[in-house]
């Protein structure tokens, strides 16, 4: 029981997956994008959870869940805080163009 | 060659005798992780549509920080109520590492949601107002007439 | 044109799916990889052996130490690399930020949570390096994550904050020093009459049996792989995100 309440779950979260994925294809801004990714990788850590009951190796898939939680969170602040120190992501288009022009 | 008797810790899983002795039934407090864990679902897929339908990045992300920050939580720790099979030391260990998990989801998400908001907004990125609304509006009675 | 490439990538993709058919069940006793002689012998072996139980930390750290200590020299090697090509390159270009630079502030509820968060983080890469005798994990994964904790701190305020704690000599001491620290156990058995990396012979100093001789060595072990690759990792980042400046960067 618990392992087919563990495949239902992995199997609707892979399919709630992909309107997100959808938004990361098509995403207007770069930041829809960034978003979308950050979304997956929270439920990255969901899944290997699901994937560690599935597998009756919890304790085992719990740590990787951690570590996979940890470096989703850093890879979030990486991008922001790069972004946040660079000048506005149009401006850079505007300048690659300029370039690319000449 | 090597007899399965031979390595007990490899091979926990791929024994059927494990997987009959789990499917039994649900306890009431596995029935309790059962509906946190679709809870869950619910919430993401709340995320799921406002992240499709929302018109400016704003919105999304609003859409995509708290549906997603609460749906995790509330699976994993149904997911932590699910596997108490029994009582042992065992089970009890994985639910306090699933609630370290969920606290530090907890702590983080908000915080990148937050990081990346930021970002956006010192990088000029417009939240729609109602100006915008008007204009689109406008443009879909005339794709009407 | 862009699509054109699609199609390759999407025959190739669902041929690796065809072929994933025909994999061995999971943890399938009567699978090539563990019906081998040698694979057999390990199975039979390290837990009789070294009392690890997770084979693939015993393999790793103990029957093929020497190569997996050569695997820390390249990290080293790698991390000397690239500070001497970026040392000093950055003040010959001149100027501290590149045109698309501008000055940022430290957030306040990203500081606040970093500040929350790391010594959890560090905690957990000290669980992940001691615990891998019996869950994955280990040295290399285990200094990757206290690498992680360090960058993070670069990024949340900047990276004159980081340095402060862990500055460039710093690093590659520490680096160095998870390397004599592994080499050095090696010696340790070698001078103790057995062979080199022969952690065994550690019986002679440690108060255990040889079987736990083997194991505390491998944990000594993983240990100063975590030191190199904890330095390294920050190292790396502190050079590439500032070109070698050490100042302003990412």
């Amino acid at each position: 029981m618990t392992h087919w309440f563990a495949i239902v779950m992995g199997a609707s979260l892979f399919t709630l997956m992909i309107p997100v994925i959808y938004r990361i294809w098509v995403g207007p801004t770069g930041f829809d994008r960034i978003l979308g990714v950050n979304v997956i990788g929270t439920k990255t850590a969901v899944l290997l959870v699901i994937i560690g009951t599935v597998f009756d190796r919890v304790e085992m898939f719990v740590d990787f869940a951690i570590a996979y939680a940890l470096l989703n969170f850093v890879a979030a602040i990486v991008i922001s805080r790069y972004l946040n120190r660079t000048i506005s992501l149009k401006e850079m288009e505007a300048r690659e163009q300029k370039t690319s022009g000449n | 060659m090597i007899e399965e008797s031979q390595i007990p810790w490899v091979l926990a899983s791929s024994s059927t005798t494990a997987v009959e002795a789990t499917s039994t039934g649900f306890f009431p407090l596995q029935w309790l992780g059962v509906l946190l864990g679709l809870a869950g679902l619910i919430f993401f897929l709340g995320a799921a549509v406002g992240m499709v339908r929302f018109p400016d990045f704003y919105t999304r992300m609003h859409a995509a920080g708290k549906g997603d920050t609460l749906s995790t939580m509330l699976m994993l720790s149904g997911f932590a109520l699910v596997t108490m099979e029994d009582f042992s030391v065992g089970s009890w260990l994985i639910l306090v590492k699933i609630m370290a998990v969920v606290l530090f989801i907890y702590l983080t998400t908000p915080t990148s949601s937050h990081a990346l908001m930021r970002a956006a907004f010192e990088d000029d990125e417009m939240p729609l107002t109602e100006a915008d609304l008007e204009k689109s509006k406008k443009r879909k009675r005339r794709k009407k007439k | 044109m862009k699509w054109i490439s699609l199609v390759p990538v999407l025959a190739v993709g669902g041929l690796l799916l065809f072929a994933a058919k025909d994999f061995p069940e999971w943890g399938d006793p009567q699978s090539p990889a563990s019906s081998s002689p040698v694979s057999s012998h390990f199975i039979n072996n390290t837990g009789v052996d070294t009392e690890v139980p997770n084979m693939v930390t015993a393999v790793l750290a103990d029957y093929r130490g020497f190569d997996t200590m050569f695997e820390t020299v390249v990290v080293f090697i790698a991390g000397v690399a690239v500070i001497a090509i970026l040392k000093g390159s950055g003040r010959r270009r001149g100027g501290l930020r590149k045109d698309h630079e501008v000055e940022a502030e430290p957030d306040l509820i990203v500081t606040n949570t970093v500040r929350l968060v790391v010594p959890v983080i560090q905690i957990f890469a000290f669980y992940v390096l001691a615990h891998g005798h019996v869950s994955p994990g280990g040295g290399f994964q285990g200094g990757v994550v206290m690498g992680a904790s360090f960058i993070l701190l670069a990024l949340a305020w900047d990276l004159d904050h980081a340095l402060v704690r862990m500055s460039l000599p710093k690093c590659i001491i520490i680096a160095a020093a998870g390397i004599i620290l592994y080499g050095g156990i090696g010696f340790l058995s070698m001078l103790l009459g057995g062979e080199f990396l022969d952690y065994a012979e550690l019986e002679k100093v440690l108060p255990v049996s040889r079987e736990m001789a083997r194991y505390h060595a491998m944990l000594g072990v993983e240990i100063g792989v975590g030191f190199t690759v904890t330095s390294i990792m920050f190292a790396l980042y502190a050079n590439l995100s500032s070109e070698g400046r050490l100042k302003g960067g990412l």
